[in-house]
């Protein structure tokens, strides 16, 4: 990266405000440390405590579900990468995206997935996702099963909205945009 | 004379509750947030507990729970102590669940309710003392 793009990058962050992002290969340790600056900022902002819950907890399950992904399919650093944005709408909602690459057909299954939740109310998210609560988890699993979209639909104003763009090899780039 | 097992202490992190267990009192507290990547390494040790305190003994459990924050996959973990507690409130066991809220922070209390819509024994939902 040149030195002078930094100023227009940051320009940039700005003017889409921006509150806090990270690119780059995501660990265990990093989803915390990220999560302890997300807390301090909202703390500092004055967000609603149950609004900043509800940010923390989106980001919590997104970069989760990324990281369960990129370990489950073996990805290395580079596959494993994950774009995670925080910031805020016109609006003044928060807004939480996040995104990673993904088998292309994962990624069209999981489109298929969030474009059906997108058709549910309020009670038809919380009855589902008692439903899924109820499922007994995949074998050797510690994940949410499953539990993470529904609780991440429950907690945002607005349907959640999913891209996928193609790239080479039957992989695709995954994003997940939730406003809170 | 009843037999007993090990107690756990396990101390808080950021992103893990503290984890206290009485045998003598018959009581289990957790306190703070629970958002590890992996529950099971968690929780198995703390379902472990549960499960052997009630079937060793006849006395009361009590689970005292001040948890603020827990991801889905704590969520499920706490649901699966849950049913434990509530299996053994079917065979006429004196369970009790507390869960302390603070006041501030509707999302804590909101938690506690849908649990407490699955469950038929003792749970109160009470805000925070301090």
């Amino acid at each position: 990266m040149e030195a002078s793009d930094l100023y227009s990058l940051r320009e940039h962050f700005t003017s889409q405000r921006i509150l806090l992002c990270f690119n780059g290969p995501i660990s265990r340790s990093l989803i915390e440390e990220i999560g302890i600056a997300l807390k301090n900022y909202l703390h500092a902002e004055q967000a609603k405590p149950s609004a900043a819950t509800d940010v923390f907890a989106t980001y919590i399950e997104m970069s989760q579900n990324i990281r369960h992904y990129s370990t489950s399919h073996g990805y290395g650093d580079l596959e494993g990468q994950a774009t995670v944005v925080i910031g805020r709408d016109e609006s003044e909602h928060y807004t939480v995206s996040a995104g990673n690459v993904v088998e292309t057909a994962d990624g069209e299954a999981l489109i298929g997935r969030i474009d059906a939740l997108a058709l549910l109310d309020k009670a038809q998210l919380k009855a589902a996702y008692k439903e899924q609560l109820r499922k007994p988890r995949e074998p050797g699993t510690g994940g949410g099963a499953g539990l993470g979209l529904l609780d991440i639909s429950r907690r945002s104003s607005a349907p959640l909205v999913a891209r996928l763009t193609r790239l080479a090899d039957e992989r695709a780039f995954f994003s997940l945009h939730a406003t809170i | 004379m009843t037999m007993t097992t090990e107690d756990l202490n396990i101390p808080g992190s950021q992103s893990t509750p503290r984890i206290l267990t009485d045998w003598r009192a018959g009581t289990l507290l957790m306190q703070g947030d629970s958002y590890p990547e992996n529950t099971f390494e968690l929780f198995g040790p703390v379902i472990a507990w549960v499960e052997t305190y009630l079937e060793k003994g006849e006395a009361p459990l009590t689970l005292d729970l001040s948890l603020i924050y827990l991801n889905t996959s704590s969520i499920k973990a706490v649901m699966d102590i849950f049913d434990i507690l509530e299996a053994a409130h079917g065979r006429g066991r004196n369970v009790a669940v507390n869960w302390y809220y603070d006041s501030r922070n509707e999302r804590v209390a909101e938690l506690a309710e849908e649990f407490k819509e699955d469950c038929t024994f003792p749970f109160s939902i009470l805000p925070q003392k301090d």
